[in-house]
């Protein structure tokens, strides 16, 4: 089932900015990465899905619902966190985290105290002062706080150091284990390789491929297989270029990244 | 169609500007109401004859015969236009265009809460503020008149001019609020949330001094409001009161249709 659908989305910003007929799904239970550069369109698209925007032409639906018209209804059951934070500035996080569960009318128990552990934050310090990390978690927070079922993520570990990136990525997981569909956009190979099922790449507002992170791996994946004397020889290879053993043969794979594949798609631009 | 906790917070975020206003107002309310005696009634009258188009400008007057006379005419020329409006243009801006400015708007967005609502409970908390400053200044005109003119203020009458005064203000905060709703960057919504409040009174001002300028008083809505008129009770001054109401109804109303219609690049 089909839980976030854009189709045929197109936002004209002129000068080819924006996003140009966009089209793709993410279905129950499934991590999608949404790739691209720096002005790609993936913010656009996401102010689409977060009814931020009327769409100039095509639709979004979220869980069947109108991105635009019904968006106070499909925010009862999604998660958002944006690229670039911005918090009242004159709270603390403490007192944020205290107006949004009055502001949403979340009463009783919510994950608050069990995810502020979990990102190891304590939020008392005036936001204004807070580092960049400290905001992205705090963003982290607010976003999940409410349990969603739903869960957008704009480039969500710039900020964060490599242990909290981590921290991310497992949490990520065990979002997905519990059935939750999230859209995770990064211009990060890395990021999307390690926690998306698939992936769409965006270039100056079209979407040139959305197919499975193996698909696309494979697609760009190239295999050698090696003879080696002996099978002890043949083991220490296999171990030390992560390759399959068979007997006195060796077949690896180049390691090739997402960053290569993505360069293939994006070669021009970055020249 | 109101949410209780972003009320909670803009009203505390007016808070501070209604303590300064506050302040400001008891020192000249109380100053002028105590001016109402005839010597110094006589020299507030000497300058408006020294400086006749200066005093009426700023809708001065001599020759008041009572102390909601003299009221009308040495504080709703000035005084009690301007303070008002400062607090429509500051909040204004604050409460819409500040959030979607810096992008605080997103949390306010990102939950299960209607674009309606949330302009709104802004809305409501510029209106609750307009009708916090109407009814302090009632307060403080009536007892600062007790206080040293006992029995000369008549109630009824300053209650009139005070809802006019709150219809006045209900109006010039709509301007701000809508220019706040319609507009993404706060130098926009200042600019003309601002911009034409003032622009309005500088043509009062002008219409004040009389001669050929008197036609400006066909750009600007404090024509509407006309406090010895209404302390008279006249009809002209009441029917300029609903328009004004009306006015206000029209553009909050406007600025909350608008914000629930816009695209917003946050």
């Amino acid at each position: 089932m089909n839980v976030i659908c854009v189709e045929h989305l197109t936002r004209d910003y002129g000068g080819g900015k924006g996003v140009f007929d966009a089209t793709f799904q993410v279905q129950q239970g499934e991590v999608f990465g949404f790739l691209g550069p720096n002005g790609a369109g993936k913010t656009t698209t996401i102010r689409h899905l977060m009814g931020f925007l009327r769409p100039q032409t095509g639709a979004c639906t979220i869980a069947g619902l109108d991105c635009w018209r019904d968006r106070a209804r499909i925010q009862a059951q999604l998660g958002y966190v944006p690229g670039e934070i911005s918090f009242f500035d004159d709270m603390t996080g403490v007192e944020y985290l205290k107006f949004l569960e009055r502001y949403w009318n979340l009463r009783g128990s919510n994950r608050k105290g069990e995810l502020l552990d979990y990102f190891q934050l304590e939020p008392k310090g005036k936001i204004k002062k807070m580092s960049k990390g400290m905001k992205q978690k705090l963003g982290l927070v607010a976003a999940l706080m409410h349990d969603p079922d739903i869960l957008i993520f704009d480039e969500p570990t710039s900020g964060l150091d490599p242990l909290m990136q981590s921290r991310f990525v497992d949490l990520v997981a065990s979002e997905k284990k519990k059935g939750k569909t999230i859209l995770l956009s990064s211009h990060m190979f890395e990021e999307v390789e390690r926690t998306c099922d698939r992936i769409g790449i965006i270039r100056g507002g079209k979407m040139v491929a959305v197919d499975s992170v193996e698909a696309l791996r494979e697609r760009h994946l190239r295999t050698y297989t090696v003879t080696l004397d002996s099978q002890a020889q043949a083991s220490a290879f296999a171990r030390d270029f992560h390759g399959t053993q068979n007997g006195c043969r060796v077949t690896v794979t180049t390691r090739q990244s997402l960053e290569e594949i993505f360069m293939d798609y994006y070669g021009g631009e970055q020249a | 169609m109101i949410n209780g906790a972003l009320y909670r917070r803009g009203m505390k975020g007016s808070v501070k500007l209604l303590l300064i206003l506050a302040a400001v107002l008891a020192m000249y309310v109380v100053i002028i109401v105590s001016m109402y005696e005839p010597e110094m009634s006589k020299l507030l009258d000497s300058y408006v004859e020294l400086m006749p188009e200066i005093m009426a400008a700023v809708g001065m007057t001599a020759g008041a015969t009572s102390l909601m006379g003299f009221l009308c005419s040495y504080l709703y020329g000035f005084l009690l236009l301007i303070f008002p409006m400062l607090f429509c243009i500051l909040r204004g801006n604050g409460l819409v265009a500040k959030y979607v400015d810096d992008s605080s708007m997103v949390s306010l967005m990102s939950a299960p809460v209607r674009r309606s609502t949330i302009a709104l409970t802004q809305g409501a908390v510029m209106v609750s503020g307009t009708l916090i400053l109407t009814v302090y200044i009632t307060v403080l005109e009536w007892f600062s008149g007790e206080y040293y003119f006992p029995r000369q203020l008549d109630l009824g009458e300053l209650l009139q001019v005070n809802a006019g005064l709150f219809c006045l203000h209900l109006c010039l905060g709509g301007i701000c609020f809508f220019a706040s709703c319609l507009f993404s960057e706060t130098k926009y919504s200042l600019g003309v949330g601002a911009g034409l409040p003032i622009l309005m009174y500088v043509f009062q001002m002008m219409a004040n001094m009389g001669g050929k300028a008197e036609n400006a008083k066909y750009f600007t809505v404090f024509t509407l409001f006309q406090p010895e008129k209404l302390a008279a009770g006249e009809s002209g001054a009441v029917v300029g009161v609903l328009v004004l109401l009306a006015l206000g109804i029209v553009l909050y109303g406007a600025a909350v249709a608008v914000f629930t219609r816009k695209d917003l690049h946050i």
